[in-house]
């Protein structure tokens, strides 16, 4: 399954802690016909560096959908940060 | 499976075999289901398989105004995987490149010889994999651990 949002949460030194949705299937979404207008350059360019463009597509969207459940936090005493695939 | 047991019902009804063979029967026929049965449970009461990997990175700050930092990566073995096809798809003279320049920083690795078909078993050992570092010294106090759950 693909992503749908990204969590992304910032603690600044007076503990306040700001939080950003960003819903990515709106990004998906918006970069659906953007993708399908550079799909012939993408082709061309995957068989200019001799690769597979069908693999490729299949491995950038294995990767995309692997993203999910990806976190990563770092906390400190003057600040802290986390970010969350979901 | 039904089908069978009613047959053997049949038969015993039927006077052709004694109330004895027929437990023997259907003892023989449900003994395939219970070892199947049993090799599941015991693949489910194994080792689950793990889905992230996870890097924690403790640091104590003894002396200093800095305090302690905390980092905590979890990384899907799903995204390991795929990144692991993507290096399948690097140009071979690019492959050359990659691997003169790490071999230039000191990891004799070729990244030629990772081929779809022993990707899986790549990955699966990393399922083992624990690295667990300390370091100690005046004013800090670092630990990192790299492990798979």
């Amino acid at each position: 399954m693909i992503p749908f949002v990204a969590i992304i949460s910032l603690r600044n030194q007076e503990s306040r802690t700001f939080r950003l949705w960003i819903p990515l299937v709106l990004i998906w979404l918006l970069l659906l016909p953007l993708a399908l207008l550079l799909s012939p350059f993408i082709f061309i360019a995957c068989l200019f560096c001799r690769v597979n463009p069908f693999r490729g597509v299949a491995v950038m969207w294995q990767i995309m959908n692997a993203l999910t459940d990806t976190n990563i936090e770092v906390e400190h005493r003057a600040a802290g940060m986390s970010f969350h695939i979901l | 499976m039904n089908e069978h047991r009613r047959q053997i019902l049949q038969m015993l009804s039927e006077g052709k075999i004694s109330a004895d063979e027929a437990e023997r029967l259907i003892a023989a026929m449900e003994q395939p289901t219970a070892s199947a049965s049993s090799d599941a449970s015991s693949t489910a009461a194994g080792k689950p398989r793990p889905k992230y990997l996870r890097v924690v990175v403790d640091s104590e700050d003894d002396g200093g105004h800095e305090g302690p930092t905390k980092v905590n990566v979890r990384v899907p073995m799903q995204l390991l995987r795929a990144g692991v096809r993507l290096a399948g798809l690097i140009p071979a003279p690019a492959l050359h490149r990659a691997n003169d320049a790490m071999q230039q920083q000191g990891f004799p690795i070729d990244l030629s010889q990772i081929k779809p078909e022993n990707l899986e078993e790549l990955v699966e050992h990393l399922n083992d994999l624990t690295v667990d570092v300390d370091q100690k010294d005046a004013n800090t106090k670092v630990k990192v651990r790299v492990f798979c759950e």
